[in-house]
């Protein structure tokens, strides 16, 4: 499968994990890591991998030997001690990883013996990722332009900068001890405050301060490296919304439209400049301004390590960043790149290039949080709010702009069309001043009302092109609303991404009826596949999108397949690991020996990896996107989680074998403030119910109960699909317990399913791959080995010394809620901490 | 208005007409790259050709000044899946359907362009035609059509002009040249004469040049007088000299070595070049429909020094006596990445070697 070999130069690799999720780390970085190891086994690699993250993938990879442990710097000298690693990768885990490996490399004493290689990214380039000052001077003397910035150690020193700098300012910490946060300082009255809020983030107690550059169009470019210098672009997507507003709080698009190609081969060349300079071998996120009316670039982030960009033009593009950046990373040269044979032999050297378009859309959180009760700030800025992302495909910016709009808006109330109608012009103009999570649909109404193009784009800063295209889009709306449905008008309507659901709507019928029409006129989707040539050689694509043209290239996969529902846009609750449980599901039917097709939108976690399933679709997850992909592939059975229970209605009731994946319709809920949430953990094979553990869980907390349950009587449960679930009860109690009184199963507690998070800590402290059991027993029951396994962990319980903590969030920075945010029901991320650390 | 592309294979593509309405004949290419539609529109290379852009949305930086690379496009016909309305901005006064119009070129869009391309990847480059009806009236005339040879007389000037500079004084023999190439030589501030390439050697030599570039064209290089050669024959043994994509044709041509014919020409800009002495990758703009062919390189007098790492197709050769030397490439950018400008950096080294020996 793979081709030739060269000579490795290290032979042990340990692998730094990112960690908890969290803002802007979606689960990226463990994708990654769990997608570069079998190429590096294959080429003779001993791997090892650190994390302290429960719903990491990679922790349950086979192909490295994997460490749970907290990431701290003693655990990782400890490992590289004692597993006598001698190249470590700390770039799979973004900045984090730089971070811990420079304070890895600080403390490394003499003692401590040979210390290992940081591959891909240089030492003095890791001091200078943590130095934003010696950073800016290397660009600056490179004749890179980066926003003129200023290092304070006190309010006195900042208030003094005041008399030079004109407001806005941008104030961040130097050193921080966290991902960096950055504050846009626009009144005097703000700036004390900024400045004490960001000194506490820094580990020198320094800020940095630059003039704000707000109002510029926002461009992402990714590139790539290798040891000898080679540089390759992989693609670049620019932000709708302008700088100001967070990269990943706008919507995005790639490839870049507005740009004009001398300003974009200008932007390559910077990025080209700064991977030389950072010496790195593998890729760099370069993030950069420009100003339209000068013609200056700006450069204003570098990320010189896997970050979201990495997974996103990986999936965009269908270039296989990953695999190459482990290899460069190891030292191979671009040419020397092994790729497995789905792939054109040249891929890994040539430039991608797209023959579609992909529009990211934020997915935010305030809907959930003022579902209960919690009030947040919703206004944008350069401090990140959205909890995750929802891309659409499509052949045209607003196919693809739609079907992101109907991949991210599922259970997201502020997209309400009828809330926008009762905005008064007075908070429509301040919301295009001052942007709310609810952009596009403001961007729509304010046309809607007559706005002219010319005053909307000095208003928002938003390119011209973008109120062009949604005008188009109102046009087309006003159409169908007017019109009868053609098979002219369907054409249109759906090659605009429009769904069934929404023009049953708009002609006063229902999504059957409108499918039916479709159908009868011949407007089915045809899938292009989505691979790295545009079309100029053939390549072995898995991946495809739908859109509405003369060609289809997709191929039913077999007559055998499972179509697989994934979870969609990343959020909190156990959404978080959704992308762990059905990256499972997929694994494990492959074992069992199905062919597996997985229908998602989201980049961020390994559910879309290409080599999980045998067929990805990047679709919206609404009825009629699965209707199409069924009608397509013919499934034996599509695997939905169970908070889509309209979706599994429908199917059911278009006659199609639906398994369900038990899952909670809302967040879970937790146990309030001073009380304990107890649970004794249960496995449903589809006939009967085997206790598993018995669990404590606190606000932001987790620990397991070392006590035999294994007599439990739960003969009477009968529920309507296999899965791991949980019986609940609740005491007024902040004492952990060693043991607790069993209440009446039958009358004192409530059942629900275990969230995913849960499953897959359990997963992992109990080394019993839940989600796996659970697809074996889909066959009707599980086999006599798996029954052993499940009853035989129990007399010798593992794992009562871990605990799952989630308490690490810092909602008050990136949301401002007005009362503490419970991070036990709102996890953004999790981590497995074993108890005597504490 | 629904218009149609017919290819001369027979199969047709139906879409929206933009642009000019006119009916159009023309060879049909694809081209893969992403950015810079208006430098390829413009690009005195494509008379006589229609383009398939396999970038779906087409037209959404508008029309501006910096991005012509000539003044009067050649191109047959643009072929788009996504026509875009442009934004107001001062730079951006015109549109694509606007300028098509002006120029008289058709256009078409809402086309299937992925499976066009894919179509021709298979089945090649071939004429083909935009109409209103398909019919046989439509097959015939296409069928009948023979597409001119002429294209470099038809695009290249037939008087010489001059672009002054105070540096070095560079003659460019134009075959159809694209701006770029005086863009970049601007930068250098070389005093630049543009000749016709039906210039003789006694009048190219009188105008005393510092160094002599071949320009970029049009077409089949074999198409062009037997007194071209001649001419690089004779000048490359006198001056610093450097061929560009069709100059780059004609100079192995004037060395004793043979073309091939592309079965699918090449246009974008993803593919490595590496350039051999360095081992080093740079990727540069790509419009091809011929290359050298290495079985029929005349190695006594040439020595390749970039490839095409992807066909490894000859992209680039040095004269193994003079200083001549030529890229198959664009070096110039325009549309494409800027990496592939140290081509010019070593032609001007070139310059300075050789009039510091002259003086």
């Amino acid at each position: 499968m793979y081709k030739k070999t060269t000579k490795n130069q290290h032979q042990r690799l340990l692998f730094l994990g990112a960690g908890e999720t969290d803002f802007g780390m979606q689960g990226e970085n463990d994708a990654a890591i769990y997608q570069v190891l079998p190429i590096l086994e294959k080429q003779g690699y001993q791997l090892f991998l650190v994390d302290d993250n429960p719903y990491s993938l990679a922790l349950e990879s086979g192909q490295a030997q994997t460490i749970v442990a907290t990431l701290t710097v003693q655990n990782v000298k400890a490992i590289i001690k004692e597993q006598q690693i001698d190249g470590v990768f700390p770039g799979f885990a973004g900045d984090r990883g730089l971070r811990l490996w420079q304070q890895v490399m600080a403390e490394w004493r003499e003692e401590d013996g040979p210390r290992p290689v940081g591959l891909g990214i240089p030492d003095s380039t890791v001091d200078l990722m943590n130095d934003s000052a010696a950073l800016f001077d290397r660009l600056s003397l490179s004749g890179l332009a980066m926003p003129q910035a200023t290092i304070v150690r006190s309010q006195a020193e900042a208030n003094e900068l005041l008399r030079d700098l004109e407001l806005p300012l941008l104030v961040r910490a130097h050193h921080p001890a966290q991902a960096t946060t950055r504050k846009i300082v626009k009144r005097l009255d703000d700036f004390e405050n900024a400045v004490d809020q960001v000194i506490e983030q820094s580990l020198t107690k320094e800020v940095v301060i630059s003039k704000a550059i707000n109002g510029l169009k926002e461009v992402s470019l990714l590139v790539l490296r290798d040891a000898a210098g080679n540089c390759l672009q992989i693609g670049a997507s620019e932000d709708m919304d302008p700088v100001g507003i967070h990269t990943s709080d706008s919507l995005t698009v790639a490839p870049t439209l507005t740009i004009s190609d001398q300003v974009l081969q200008e932007m390559r060349t910077q990025a080209f400049q700064v991977a030389n300079l950072l010496n790195i071998q593998g890729p760099v996120h370069v993030q950069l301004a420009l100003d339209e009316k000068t013609g200056r670039l700006y450069i204003i982030k570098v990320s010189p390590y896997l970050d979201y960009l990495s997974n996103r033009m990986a999936l965009l593009t269908g270039y296989p960043v990953m695999l190459v950046a482990a290899q460069l990373a190891t030292g191979r040269l671009i040419q020397e790149i092994e790729l497995p044979d789905s792939y054109h032999e040249k891929t890994a050297m040539m430039e991608p290039v797209m023959d579609h378009i992909v529009v990211k859309l934020p997915v935010f959180s305030f809907g959930d949080l003022k579902a209960s009760g919690v009030r947040v700030n919703r206004q944008l800025n350069s401090i990140q709010k959205s909890v995750g992302s929802a891309l659409g495909f499509g052949r045209t910016f607003i196919e693809a702009m739609e079907k992101a709009i109907r991949a991210a808006h599922f259970n997201n109330r502020s997209f309400s069309p009828k809330y926008m109608k009762k905005l008064s012009d007075d908070e429509m103009i301040q919301q295009l001043i001052h942007p709310h999570d609810n952009r596009v649909l403001l961007l729509l109404e304010a046309l809607r009302r007559g706005y002219e193009i010319d005053e909307l784009a000095e208003l928002t800063k938003i390119d011209g092109f973008y109120f062009y295209q949604l005008k188009q889009l109102l046009a087309i709306e006003a159409h169908i609303l007017d019109g009868e449905p053609s098979r002219q008008l369907l054409n249109k309507a759906k090659s605009s991404g429009l769904s069934d659901g929404l023009l049953a709507r708009f002609w006063d019928s229902d999504f059957q009826a409108i499918r039916e029409l479709a159908k009868q006129a011949g407007v089915v989707p045809t899938y292009k596949a989505l691979e790295p040539s545009a079309g100029e050689f053939p390549e072995n694509a898995h991946q495809f999108f739908a859109t509405f043209e003369e060609e289809n290239e997709s191929v039913p996969v077999s007559n055998k397949t499972i179509l697989v529902i994934g979870p969609g846009a990343f959020r909190m609750g156990d959404g978080a690991s959704a992308g762990y449980v059905t990256a499972v599901v997929l694994s494990e039917l492959r074992a069992l020996g199905y062919k597996t097709v997985i229908m998602n939108n989201n980049a961020s976690d390994a559910s879309l990896l290409p080599h999980l399933s045998d067929k990805q679709y990047l679709e919206p997850l609404e009825v009629s996107d699965v209707m199409s992909v069924v009608d397509q592939e013919q499934p034996e059975a599509i695997v939905v989680p169970g908070n889509r229970r309209k979706l599994i209605e429908a199917l059911t009731a278009l006659g199609q074998k639906v398994i369900v994946l038990p899952k909670e319709k809302h967040q879970p809920m937790g146990p309030e403030e001073g009380e304990s949430e107890f649970a004794l953990n249960i496995f449903y094979d589809g006939a009967r119910a085997f206790p598993l553990v018995l669990t404590q869980h606190q606000s932001g907390e987790i620990r397991l109960i070392d006590q035999d349950e294994s007599q439990v009587d739960l003969s009477g449960i009968r529920l309507p699909y296999s899965g791991v679930y949980q019986l609940i009860w609740r005491e007024k109690t902040r004492k952990w317990l060693d043991q607790v009184r069993l209440p009446d199963f039958g009358s004192d507690t409530w059942l629900r399913p275990m969230p995913y998070g849960q499953i897959a800590f359990l997963s992992k402290i109990l080394q019993l791959s839940l989600i796996r059991l659970v697809v074996r027993s889909w066959k009707g029951g599980l086999d006599e080995d798996d029954l052993d396994a499940l009853v035989a962990h129990m007399p010798a319980l593992r794992g009562a010394d871990f605990a799952m903590v989630s308490n690490r969030t810092d909602f008050d920075l990136h949301l401002k809620p007005d009362q503490p945010v419970d991070s036990t029901r709102y996890e953004m991320g999790a981590k497995i901490m074993r108890l005597m650390e504490d | 208005m629904e218009r149609h592309l017919i290819l001369e294979d027979g199969t047709v593509f139906s879409g929206q007409g933009f642009g000019s309405l006119a009916t159009t004949f023309g060879e049909i290419i694809f081209d893969t790259a992403t950015s810079g539609y208006q430098e390829t529109i413009t690009n005195p290379i494509y008379d006589g050709q229609m383009i398939v852009f396999a970038m779906p949305v087409v037209g959404a930086d508008g029309i501006h000044a910096e991005a012509y690379e000539s003044i009067n496009p050649k191109i047959r016909g643009v072929i788009v899946h996504d026509l875009a309305e442009v934004s107001t901005n001062r730079q951006r006064r015109m549109n694509l359907d606007r300028f098509l119009k002006q120029h008289n070129i058709p256009g078409i869009y809402e086309v299937d362009t992925r499976k066009l391309i894919r179509h021709l990847r298979e089945t090649g480059s071939q004429k083909a035609t935009i109409v209103d009806v398909v019919d046989d009236h439509a097959r015939d005339q296409l069928q009948a059509t023979v597409l001119t040879n002429k294209q470099v007389q038809n695009t290249a000037t037939s008087k010489a002009y001059s672009n002054p500079g105070r540096g070095f004084h560079i003659i460019v023999i134009d075959f159809g040249l694209k701006n770029g190439i005086l863009r970049v030589l601007g930068e250098y501030d070389a005093n630049v004469t543009v000749l016709p390439y039906t210039t003789s050697v006694e009048e190219v030599l009188t105008l005393d040049p510092d160094g002599i570039i071949l320009s970029t064209g049009p077409g089949n290089p074999e198409d062009l007088p037997e007194s071209v050669l001649t001419l690089i024959h004779v000048l490359q043994t006198k001056v610093p000299m450097l061929g560009i994509g069709l100059g780059h044709e004609l100079f192995a041509l004037a060395n004793n070595s043979e073309l091939t014919t592309l079965p699918a020409e090449y246009h974008g800009m993803n593919h490595p070049i590496q350039e051999i002495i360095s081992q080093e990758i740079l990727y540069a703009r790509q419009g091809r429909g011929y290359v050298v062919n290495p079985e029929q390189l005349d190695t006594k007098k040439l020595f390749v020094t970039h490839r095409d790492l992807v066909d490894n197709s000859i992209q680039g050769l040095r004269h193994r006596e003079y200083p001549a030397f030529s890229v198959q490439f664009f070096p110039d950018g325009a549309p494409g990445p800027l990496e592939a400008k140290r081509i010019f950096a070593d032609f001007f080294e070139t310059v300075v070697d050789y009039v510091q020996k002259n003086n």
